[in-house]
């Protein structure tokens, strides 16, 4: 069980019309870990999310959750294996409070709860978990930005998920809001979760991740240990273009 | 103003969930409320319990469509194919098959149900107009179709259910009868839409309405739900189009398929405030009285005067009136202006 990698892609692609947003993506994630993905805008990593958890389908290569074949499951059934997600752009339930945006997690999530006071309180303690134990009673639309993805967060932990992936749970906070977060983050690894990180904010991602993963007009650029993957001139010539990565490789030189 | 704040959160003690007494106020409600209605009939001229028996069935109407336009979300304007196909099954299988009123009732309600089920597969993976426009287009449909099958339907002269003779398999239940089977129903309607504001279907309902994207990453069959609620919502309008054609005995593909039937349906949920259980009881009560009354003290203008209120009542109040307490009830803020200013209008 525990070599059997959480995640694992073969070959994943996927074509919108002449586009080719992600093409030919291998990789697993080992249990536990924190894996970074970055890469310009455009890189197909927001579709590379939606392409594990089922909002879109892939037109080529499969998805494995703990060495199922998961390729081309509907949403709802990749949530019930306990794999979670964020959304770039959060997506609160208006009209429910932040306690019962929670719930809905709780309610139709891997482990159904059996009643509704159940839900409600193993909410609160997700919600606590994540800091906005304060905020239980408000409406979403009531929420700082940084809270806004707190709840997002908490959404997704509710599931009680052994993969979660998030997409960019960062982008908008303060710097001093952004510790908390990777804080946050550690604890859920030292939990037993494996986290995929995509994420903008460098800094950050090299902090927290166990390994980064590069994408770069929807392929692997190059993946391993942060300092290493940072570092690699075709990194940052993705990034900087390739005047600068050359200018910094004779930099270095001399 | 954060600071301040933190510090009175603090001292806050939690608050329980919810109090239990909380959880049965509407359904000692809806039983007070029930009783009343008993009460009140014996209480009534003739005329006066024809326009409350009316009142009850466009409770019942405007209750099932907010199950599947104001819960889910998904704004149907063909609602009234489930009141035509309800009040056809019934004149249908009372005529040919000679079946009893109680059975062509049950039978059409299985029916629109069903039809939900299958109308909905395809229709329910349309969304905002896209899904409005096909379910208008079913009913419009539906009613061709109706009126073009003269041997089975009695065509565009409409259908007689048998009511006296031989052939009536069931006693007319007249005003009185009508007026408690009408009940019933509505009782029976606002008691789904309780049960589903308060349950995990409710919570499935309300998240595939703000987001289906989202909704579906917390595990929610979204498809499953969408299609439930549709054939629920049918069910209800099945029955009271089953019920609303033996009360008129005769009845016509024109008037059973109606799309003003829908627009009343629609209009009563918005001005009340779709998605919540008291909302649309009201709104159907409250519009209802209101046509009624302008009925009868402005006759030639009353349609006029009734539409103008209608126009006011959206600028002022876009979330619908029980919405609207909520909200100023939990902001603290009951100007009028600034709802509309909210709302950009």
């Amino acid at each position: 069980m525990s070599d059997t990698p959480v995640l694992e892609t073969r070959g994943l692609g996927r074509r919108f019309g002449g586009l080719e947003a992600v093409s030919d993506v291998s990789f697993s994630v080992p249990r536990g870990e924190i894996l970074g993905v970055i890469g310009p805008n455009g890189a197909g990593k927001s579709t590379f999310i939606n392409l594990v958890t089922g909002h879109v389908r892939p037109s080529a290569g499969s998805v494995h959750v703990n060495g199922v074949d998961v390729t081309g499951a509907k949403p709802w059934k990749i949530a019930k294996l306990r794999v979670a997600r964020t959304f770039q752009i959060v997506k609160p339930f208006r009209g429910m409070t932040v306690r019962e945006n929670v719930a809905v997690g709780v309610l139709y999530g891997p482990h159904r709860a059996t009643s509704m006071s159940k839900a409600l309180a193993r909410a609160d303690e997700v919600l606590a978990d994540v800091g906005l134990a304060d905020s239980t009673d408000r409406a979403p639309a009531e929420l700082s930005t940084a809270d806004a993805r707190r709840l997002e967060l908490a959404k997704a932990l509710a599931l009680d998920p052994q993969l979660l992936l998030l997409d960019e749970v960062m982008a908008g906070l303060r710097y001093n809001e952004i510790e908390p977060s990777l804080e946050l983050l550690r604890r859920l690894r030292d939990q037993g979760l494996t986290i995929i990180v995509v994420e903008h904010v460098m800094k950050a991602i090299r902090e927290v991740s166990d390994q980064i993963l590069v994408m770069h007009q929807g392929r692997v650029l190059t993946s391993g240990d942060p300092d290493d993957v940072l570092s690699d001139p075709r990194v940052i010539e993705a990034y900087l273009g390739k005047r600068y990565a050359d200018r910094q490789a004779s930099e270095r030189d001399v | 103003m954060s600071d301040l704040n933190e510090t009175a959160v603090e001292q806050r003690t939690p608050r329980p969930v919810e109090a239990p007494w909380h959880r049965f106020l509407p359904w000692g409600a809806l039983i007070v409320l029930m009783l009343a209605m008993l009460g009140l009939q014996s209480q009534l001229y003739v005329g006066q319990e024809r326009t409350v028996t009316t009142i009850l069935m466009f409770v019942a109407l405007a209750q099932a469509w907010n199950i599947i336009g104001g819960f889910t979300g998904y704004a149907c304007f063909g609602q009234v194919v489930f009141f035509g196909i309800g009040g056809y099954a019934t004149a249908v299988m009372m005529v040919h098959l000679h079946v009893s009123f109680w059975l062509a009732l049950s039978l059409s309600g299985v029916g629109a149900a069903v039809f939900g089920a299958v109308i909905g597969l395809p229709l329910l993976r349309l969304k905002g107009h896209y899904f409005a426009i096909a379910t208008l287009g079913v009913a419009e449909g539906m009613r061709e179709l109706v009126t073009n099958l003269p041997r089975l339907t009695g065509g565009g002269a409409g259908i007689t259910v048998p009511t006296v003779g031989e052939d009536a398999t069931t006693a007319y239940l007249g005003n009185d009868g009508f007026y408690l089977l009408f009940l019933a129903i509505a009782g029976l309607a606002v008691a789904t839409a309780l049960l589903i504001s308060r349950s995990r279907f409710g919570f499935a309902l309300r998240a595939i309405h703000q987001d289906e994207d989202a909704a579906a990453a917390m595990g929610i069959n979204t498809t499953r739900a969408k299609v439930l609620a549709f054939s629920l919502s049918g069910l209800l309008t099945g029955l009271v189009g089953a019920t609303y054609a033996f009360q008129q005995v005769v009845i016509f593909p024109d008037r059973l398929f109606d799309v003003e039937i829908t627009v009343l349906m629609v209009v009563m949920v918005v001005i009340g405030g779709s998605g919540t259980v008291l909302g649309p009881l009201l709104g159907a009560v409250g519009l209802q009285f209101l046509s009624e009354y302008l009925r009868n003290h402005y006759t030639n203008a009353h349609t006029f005067i009734l539409g103008a209120i209608i126009i006011v009542a959206v600028i002022f109040l876009p979330q619908g009136l029980v919405n609207y307490v909520r909200e100023a009830r939990h902001s603290g803020n009951f100007s009028l202006l600034a709802n509309v200013r909210r709302f950009r209008l």
